[in-house]
């Protein structure tokens, strides 16, 4: 029977396991164009690099705005989304399947899409803008606000996914519970309070526990639409990391870099998990669900 | 009777077979005989080659046929999309458009071949003197130089007699005329935080009298004074209202776009600006004139080279043919139309004094005097690394957040760190 | 709610669709046109994008074709590797079950993306680099987790007496799984083999590193690749056309298995 598991889970430990023992062994070494893309032992020379390289420290942050932002933009639509979905009307599976479309398709694709319609002064926005009578909107090329751009992109592709998830689990909430709550007196609102959102905690735990550490790792999107932004004010950690090997051939350091972003990640996910532990346990006190 | 028709078909079939394949073996013949040669330029120069490749293939029909493949527009995109190729070790250009600044880092990595089998180091000496720079590694020539350019300071003739040769000069002129209500704004330069801005502080680093980083003996000259006084002096003029708060965020076309609106007095930038500023709709035509950069000696007035070349890639199958098309793409015949059509600056001694070009360009001259001025970025593996730091920490100083000498240090020390970290012998 | 359901139907069509309708727009528009959105309508409509585009070097088609061959031998090489271990996982012991169950989910919550240096250098180093086949294996190894969990979790919602009952009656487990299994796996492995294909089609960073020969390029690489042809400005309405181009195909994909995508994503997701 372990005979069964055996090529899925060695491929399995070849691609990711592996991998992640290498960088943190080369995180010790140096290896750039200069040692001829060969690794040297040189102690700690590129962790010292990275306590006070601000552009690491910037993305890092930039990486968790982006994410944080993004995914409760996402959680807010897609329970909107959701509710809808769940009721019953003509054509919902059509307008389920249309909802689908932007995350099947190729994140790439749409992030030049996107360029051009933030496209200054061009694009359709602006040209939005300029019929209401307010100024161009500079936003691709202005570092302050550019990663604003960045998230719509990356809510409009995702949401659909966050969607599903939350829907599956209004579709496991049995619909008398609505009706008991209901004749009790209950509103929509409170309705949604007191019975959708804790019912759907699980549901909600994982896609956001997912969404997060996916959208903690963006790269398409970025590259594609705006090459790390203006003065590297949209370039998430994973860019980084490519770029350093890509373009700088410091490997080295940019094993670097993927080891301490993916050790900030952990620490990301392991928070939101905890607090989604605490959040299900105060649930079950007050006798919620 | 059929035994007729049998032979008959046979007969034709063993011509027709006969004829197919004379014709495939010449195919193969001609074929092998013409040597497809592949260059990689950014699409800019990819359209202004356009006829001097037609010239070529022409001049060599049925020998070589050189093809130049279009590049993305951003610099960086060509060297990234080159890259990828480079490292899976699988090149399918034969000759690459390199930028002065990836020569150390391609060299470095082994893929450039050097040019001595085709190219005599006395042809390399017959090049104008600051076209030279950046062109070697480990003392061998990597990369034929295509078409120069350097920093200039652009002033304005119907503002002043003569312009500004050290730093205090400019400020100095720049504050009677904004006083005088002359013009707005003193000086307008590139202060974004991107390559540009690295451009002008190597200029100003090397007119306080210091440098930058020397990777032959390692030393990093940021916190020492000149550099600490080239990054106040740029501080400074934005802070003392000299350049606009702007500036922070001004690429070359912001500050072209500046002064030639007439808002300012003073311009740092390229010299494909000249052309723009005498067209029509220009503010200022007719009333600039270009010199080299301020600084504290004649002999530290410095130019930042950018320039473009050729490099023959390591792995190509046919660097004969490609060396001879690099050696059309790059003479004087060439220099002299792509000069004409295009305005770009030649790099033979002789152009400069051409009567023909004068005509089209008559900034020549003073380009020819600032060429011998150019200083070459530090030429290290590792210069985009240290450029980016240098940008950001210099370009927070701008913006006033934080003070400029605490910028240097800082610079200072990640220019260290990433020099360390990346190991090897420089 | 009920009473403004039909606005809200409109709002969540047009946020899904007007990014890619505005697309369509422009991949129609003249290159004046877009600059002026007012030109007149001589000018106004032109076919030149999709002409470029389909004529280009090397031809649109290449790249689709690329994209399909590795996704579907991706796809089955998924399959093959996924099923047996999802199968073994049901008939473990709980606790070894749970533990692998859990392995699977964390490196389904992992960012792939930071594999590319590793994977770079082991196409450096074995000379992987520029094949659409040796592609397959780290997109199928990717995909590993999420196929597993999805067909563990169909495999265990299959009443095991059907299973049992063929046990007893002699049928070896190859012959168990190919008569019983298979044909009431149906769904699932449809939803998996969809989501896997998804998957492998878009795609990027990978690819990125691993095909850098024109000629091989996967679509997703190839549109961000799209060089420039004027001097002064992207090229969105080639951009645009490629867009349109693309999607297509996607599209048709997902109405068709609209339903096969959701439960795999559900349960799949939920289930672990």
């Amino acid at each position: 029977m372990i005979y069964l598991l055996l090529p899925a889970f060695i491929l399995l430990l070849l691609v990711y396991g592996a991998p992640m023992l290498h960088y943190l062994w080369m995180s010790f070494h140096a290896n750039s164009v200069l040692t001829g893309l060969m690794p040297e032992f040189n102690g700690g020379a590129n962790w010292v690099r990275i306590v006070s390289d601000g552009r690491f420290w910037q993305d890092a942050i930039q990486t968790g705005r982006f994410a944080v932002v993004s995914v409760g933009v996402e959680f807010i639509l897609a329970v909107a989304i959701a509710i809808l979905l769940d009721q019953r009307w003509r054509g919902r599976g059509t307008v389920r399947a249309v909802t689908l479309i932007p995350w099947a398709l190729p994140t790439t694709v749409m992030a030049l899409g996107w360029r051009w319609i933030f496209n200054s002064p061009y694009g359709p926005l602006n040209q939005l803008t300029d019929l209401v009578g307010i100024e161009t909107l500079n936003i691709l090329s202005n570092p302050s606000i550019s990663w604003i751009a960045t998230v719509i992109g990356d809510v409009w592709k995702t949401t659909p996914f966050m969607a599903l998830i939350l829907l599956a689990g209004l579709q496991s909430i049995p619909k008398d519970l609505y009706e008991a709550f209901k004749l009790e007196g209950g509103g929509n609102w409170l309705c949604l309070r007191d019975v959708t959102l804790p019912l759907l905690q699980p549901y909600i735990a994982i896609a956001l526990i997912f969404r997060l550490a996916q959208a903690f790792g963006v790269f398409d999107l970025i590259q594609v639409m705006t090459g790390g932004g203006p003065a590297s004010s949209t370039e998430s950690l994973s860019l980084y990391a490519y770029l350093n090997a890509m373009r700088f051939l410091d490997f080295g350091y940019s094993a670097t870099l993927v080891v301490a972003s993916f050790v900030l990640l952990t620490l990301v996910c392991a928070t939101v998990w905890i607090i989604a532990g605490q959040w299900q346990q105060i649930n079950q006190k007050f006798g919620r669900s | 009777m059929k035994f007729m028709q049998l032979r008959r078909t046979t007969t034709t079939l063993l011509i027709v077979l006969l004829v197919v394949m004379t014709w495939l073996g010449l195919k193969t013949a001609l074929a092998s005989q013409t040597v497809d040669v592949k260059v990689l330029m950014p699409a800019p120069f990819a359209d202004a080659t356009k006829p001097l490749v037609d010239q070529f293939n022409q001049e060599h029909h049925g020998h070589i046929r050189l093809s130049v493949v279009k590049g993305p527009l951003e610099t960086e995109a060509i060297s990234d999309l080159a890259i990828s190729s480079l490292l899976l070790g699988n090149p399918p250009f034969d000759a690459l458009l390199m930028d002065v600044t990836w020569v150390p880092k391609y060299a470095k990595a082994g893929w450039l071949q050097p040019l001595d089998q085709w190219f005599e180091k006395a042809e390399f000496e017959q090049l104008a003197k600051g076209v030279q720079p950046g062109n070697e590694f480990e003392g061998q020539i990597v990369r034929w130089p295509f078409v120069a350019s350097m920093g200039l300071l652009y002033w304005r003739t119907d503002l002043m007699d003569s312009p500004p040769r050290t730093p205090d000069e400019l400020v100095n002129i720049s504050k009677q005329l904004q006083a005088d209500q002359k013009v707005p704004w003193g000086y307008v330069w590139q202060g974004r935080q991107y390559e540009g801005l690295s451009c002008v502080y190597l200029e100003m680093i090397h007119g306080f009298g210091g440098i930058w980083y020397d990777p032959s003996t390692g030393t990093i000259g940021l916190d020492q004074k000149p550099g600490l006084a080239a990054a106040n002096w740029l501080t400074n003029l934005i802070k003392d209202g000299i350049s606009p708060q702007a500036v922070a965020n001004f690429a070359e076309a912001e500050s072209l776009q500046s002064f030639k609106m007439g808002e300012s007095a003073f311009m740092r930038n390229w010299p494909y600006a000249w052309a723009e500023l005498q067209k029509e709709d220009s503010s200022v035509k007719g009333k600039v004139a270009v010199t080299t950069m301020v600084a504290t000696s004649e002999e530290n007035s410095a130019a930042t080279l950018g320039s473009w070349g050729l490099s023959i890639l390591n792995g190509t199958k046919h660097a004969d043919e490609t060396a001879t098309a690099i050696r059309f793409l790059t003479s004087q015949s060439a220099q002299r139309t792509l000069a004409m059509s295009h305005g770009y600056t030649p790099t033979s001694t002789e152009l400069f004094n051409d009567p023909e070009l004068l005509t089209i360009n008559p900034i020549l001259p003073e380009l020819s005097i600032a060429l011998n001025h150019a200083i070459a970025r530090p030429e290290t593996p590792l210069y985009a690394q240290i450029s980016d730091a240098l940008q950001r920490n210099l370009n927070s100083s701008l913006t006033g957040e934080s003070p400029s000498n605490q910028s240097m240090q800082e610079t200072e020390i990640s220019t260290e760190y990433i020099i360390k970290s990346a190991g090897g012998r420089r | 709610m009920n009473r403004f359901r039909s606005l809200w139907i409109a709002i969540l069509l047009s946020w899904s669709l007007g990014p890619l309708l505005w697309q369509l727009y422009t991949s129609f528009s003249s290159d004046q046109a877009l600059l002026e959105p007012l030109t007149s309508l001589d000018h106004r409509w032109t076919l030149t994008h999709y002409r470029s585009i389909l004529n280009g070097e090397p031809p649109f088609w290449k790249y689709l074709v690329n994209s399909l061959i590795v996704s579907v031998f991706s796809t089955l090489l998924t399959l093959v590797l996924a099923f047996p271990a999802a199968y073994a996982i049901t008939r473990l012991g709980k606790k070894i079950a749970r533990t692998l169950s859990a392995g699977l989910v964390l490196a389904a919550l992992f960012p792939f993306v930071l594999l590319f240096l590793a994977l770079l250098e082991f196409a450096r180093t074995f000379n992987l680099g520029n094949n659409l086949l040796v592609l397959c294996l780290p997109y199928a190894a990717l995909s590993q987790p999420l196929a597993i969990l999805i067909l563990a979790a169909a495999i265990r919602d299959l009443p095991t007496e059907l299973e049992d009952a063929a046990r007893l009656e002699g049928f070896s487990l190859w012959q168990r799984v190919r008569w019983i299994l298979l044909p009431l796996l149906g769904p699932a492995i449809t939803s998996t083999g969809i989501l896997v294909f998804l998957f492998c089609w878009n795609e990027y960073p990978i690819a990125l590193t691993w095909i850098s020969d024109s000629e091989l390029l996967t679509l997703p690489v190839a549109i961000a690749r799209i060089a420039g042809s004027s001097v002064y400005s992207v090229p969105y309405g080639a951009y645009a056309a490629a867009t349109v181009l693309a999607a297509i195909p996607l599209m048709i994909l997902v109405i068709i298995f609209q339903k096969s995508i959701v439960s795999g994503l559900t349960s799949g997701a939920v289930k672990s």
